[in-house]
């Protein structure tokens, strides 16, 4: 079982720049962000577009070196690290739930949430059995055998979230996961995400624009111009939008 | 990621698209059949020349045979060929035994026919080693105090009737059974006796010998002992220093004086050596001993080195159309790459070791390459069954039993170069998997 204490910091990033080169221009995406997330917490990363969400997401998950600035993800620095020692973090420590949902096409749904257990080197048999589990847990046990292009988005979401589900780790990644599906799919997708990494004490980071599923988070990270502007709750973050739809509805 | 998992990816993949998986194979199918049917072309050849080189002779064996003496050479300076150099050679490394030969020319009349062939006193384990196919009667035994002859089964090419006609002038095998007709056998080199006024006082004595046996096979047929008689060295011995006592034997050196020695002197010897390789080091030895020696290796190697030679330049040929396969190959895996980019980009995302996302495709190149290769080789064998029945007459034109044979070594070695060429052409298409960046999972295009 994993230790649910909420004091201990899990992600910690402080001072990050990251600058692409394009050419003779400089494009600064991320200018000196600072900010940590306690264990076992959902945090939401939101912003507008252009605003270097992405951009700090991939950069936690080891995908993108830093230009500078530290961070440390489950008490390991992940700027000194050699692309295969990241692909190493990421096997033992992360999973990762994509907008474009991104399963492989010549695998069925069961295939699919078990493959990142054949990474690890997990028998066949065993593997299988935990991906028929996650799969129950999302709610698609009658899409088991199912391909990719045979479901709608939100089933092929639900089996990406079984897929980063079932190493069970100890963070989970997600750029922009309702991006692909409608308001209301958005919206169970979200509840299921929620209780889910509530029930299992993981933590989660997700990138969104959508200020309204960032206000399911605990923590929201407003970033804007490769900037922290605020650090909030998703409480007080749905109390100020109530306040201010109050407020549209009284001037009318 | 453990192996099982990587190949069922990989043959996954491969199964996805069925029809240009098929086309690659098709490539290596045909480079590896076109590798394997010219060096099996290569090998017929080297085949029948060594089944040519065995009929002449045996592969181990050097004659070895007195030189040149100049005349007036030092009585003690003569090169002999005696027992006491018998024992020497024996003693040699390498060498297995060492075979007397005393060629005897025999003039053998029976009924209307005279037949002149050679009458060979050998020991018994060269006459084993012959390995005579035995038609009628058995080898001579050598025990036994009476002569007994054993004919080659082309002797019969050396009678002649009365006019001096044999069968290579009428075609007809003279009528004469070895076995059971009456032989009868005079020395050719024996000299008549005469007076000083030159009548004859003795004439060549007639003999007769009992025949042991005759060799299997029609008269036309040729084995390296088809045209001799053999008997037993030490009955021949025996029997001509009985016939001969206190005067010349015939075909034996004389002293200045005209008188015989005391020991019969051998035509020449026959070294058996235990492997081919150490045939020329022997020879060289006995060489430089101050005699001549003589064996087939020099012409043997010689051969072997064309037909070598000849097996290189097929495979080459060959070769051109598995280099152009492994171009295939390489070609259909940067395509999968290039299609699969996102795919492989998830992959690391998800935390799959960069050697395996390499191994995976390199296992889809091999698997290419197994593929082709063992159709390939079966495809060959249908091809070397087909050329070798439909060309029976131009093999057998060129000398040659078979056209084209395949051991199963080069199956062997047909399938694992195939493995090999196509994780060589997959090498870098596979070090480019590996090294894509994972931030192609994430753009959305
Ligand atoms: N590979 C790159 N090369 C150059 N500039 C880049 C690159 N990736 C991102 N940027 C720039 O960095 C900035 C931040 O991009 P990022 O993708 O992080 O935005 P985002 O907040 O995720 O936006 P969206 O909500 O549209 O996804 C943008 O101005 C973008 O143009
Ligand atoms: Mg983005």
């Amino acid at each position: 079982m994993k230790q649910t204490d909420k004091e201990e910091t899990v992600i910690s990033v402080s001072d990050l720049y990251k600058i692409y080169k394009l050419g003779q221009e400089r494009v600064p995406a991320l200018r000196g962000v600072s900010f940590e997330v306690k264990r076992g917490t959902f945090c939401a990363i939101v912003g507008t577009s252009g605003s270097g969400k992405s951009t700090l997401l991939n950069m936690l998950a080891g995908l993108e070196p830093p230009t500078k600035g530290e961070v440390i993800v489950a008490g390991e620095h992940m700027e000194h690290k050699r692309e295969n020692q990241l692909v190493a973090f990421r096997r033992k420590h992360v999973g990762f739930i994509f907008q474009a949902y991104n399963l492989i096409p010549s695998l069925n749904a069961l295939e699919n949430v078990a493959l990142p257990l054949s990474f690890r080197g997990v028998r066949k048999s065993v593997r299988i059995r935990a991906a028929d589990r996650y799969l129950d847990l999302v709610g698609l046990q009658k899409y088991k055998k199912h391909r990719p292009n045979e479901m709608s988005g939100g089933q092929q979401q639900r089996v990406g979230m079984a897929r980063a589900l079932v190493c069970d780790p100890e963070i989970i990644y997600a750029d922009e996961p309702t991006g692909n599906l409608d308001s209301n799919t958005s919206e169970e997708m979200m509840n299921l995400m929620r209780n889910i990494v509530h029930e299992r004490g993981c933590t989660l980071v997700m990138v969104t624009h959508d200020n309204h599923l960032a206000s399911y988070a605990d923590q929201v990270v407003r970033i804007q111009d490769g900037k922290v502007k605020e650090i909030t709750t998703g409480e007080a973050l749905r109390e100020r939008m109530e306040a201010m739809e109050k407020a549209v509805a009284g001037q009318v | 990621m453990n192996f099982i998992d990587m190949l069922e990816m990989s043959v996954t993949n491969l199964r996805k698209r069925k029809l240009r998986t098929a086309l690659t194979v098709l490539g290596v199918v045909i480079g590896v059949a076109s590798i394997v049917i010219m060096m099996s072309i290569g090998i017929a050849l080297k085949v029948s020349m060594m089944e040519e080189i065995q009929q002449y002779g045996s592969l181990t064996n050097i004659e070895v045979n007195a030189p040149y003496q100049a005349e007036g050479t030092k009585e003690a300076d003569i090169k002999r060929l005696d027992d006491e150099l018998i024992e020497t050679l024996s003693a040699l490394d390498y060498v297995k035994y060492v075979s007397p030969r005393l060629d005897m020319s025999v003039q053998i009349a029976v009924g209307k026919y005279t037949g002149y062939p050679t009458l060979c006193g050998v020991s018994k384990e060269y006459l084993q080693d012959l390995n005579i196919n035995v038609g009628e009667g058995a080898l001579p035994t050598g025990e036994g105090s009476e002569l007994e002859v054993f004919f080659g089964n082309m002797c019969l090419v050396q009678f002649y009737d009365k006019q001096f006609q044999g069968y290579w002038d009428t075609g007809e095998v003279p009528a004469i059974d070895l076995m059971n007709d009456n032989l009868y056998y005079t020395f050719s080199d024996e000299t008549p006796v005469m007076d000083d006024n030159g009548n004859v006082i003795r004439k060549p004595k007639r003999y007769q010998f009992q025949t042991a046996g005759v060799a299997a096979g029609s008269i036309d047929e040729y084995h390296q002992y088809s045209y001799q008689a053999y008997c037993d060295i030490d009955q021949l011995k025996a029997f001509l220093q009985k016939a001969y006592h206190g005067r010349a034997i015939p075909g034996q050196p004389t002293t200045k004086k005209g008188k015989p020695y005391k020991e019969i002197y051998y035509s020449s010897l026959v070294v058996s050596c235990d492997d081919m390789e150490h045939v020329q080091e022997v020879a060289t030895i006995i060489k430089d001993m101050g005699y001549n020696a003589y064996s087939d290796t020099e012409w043997i190697e010689s051969n072997q080195k064309t037909a070598n030679m000849i097996q290189m330049v097929l495979g080459g040929i060959g070769a051109i159309s598995l280099l152009v396969a492994a171009i295939g190959i390489m070609n259909t895996m940067m395509m999968s790459i290039y299609e699969r980019t996102k795919e492989i980009g998830v992959m690391k995302v998800l935390g799959c070791d960069m050697r395996n996302i390499q191994m995976m495709f390199l296992i889809e190149a091999a698997v290419i390459g197994f593929g082709g290769g063992v159709i390939g080789i079966i495809f060959s064998y249908l091809v070397s069954f087909a050329l070798n029945g439909i060309a029976t007459g131009a093999a057998s034109d060129m000398g040659m039993s078979k056209l084209s044979v395949i051991p199963p070594w080069l199956a062997l070695a047909g399938i694992a170069f195939a493995v090999v060429v196509g994780m060589v052409a997959g090498f870098f298409p596979s070090r480019r998997a590996m090294r894509l960046s994972p931030l192609a999972a994430i753009r959305n295009d």
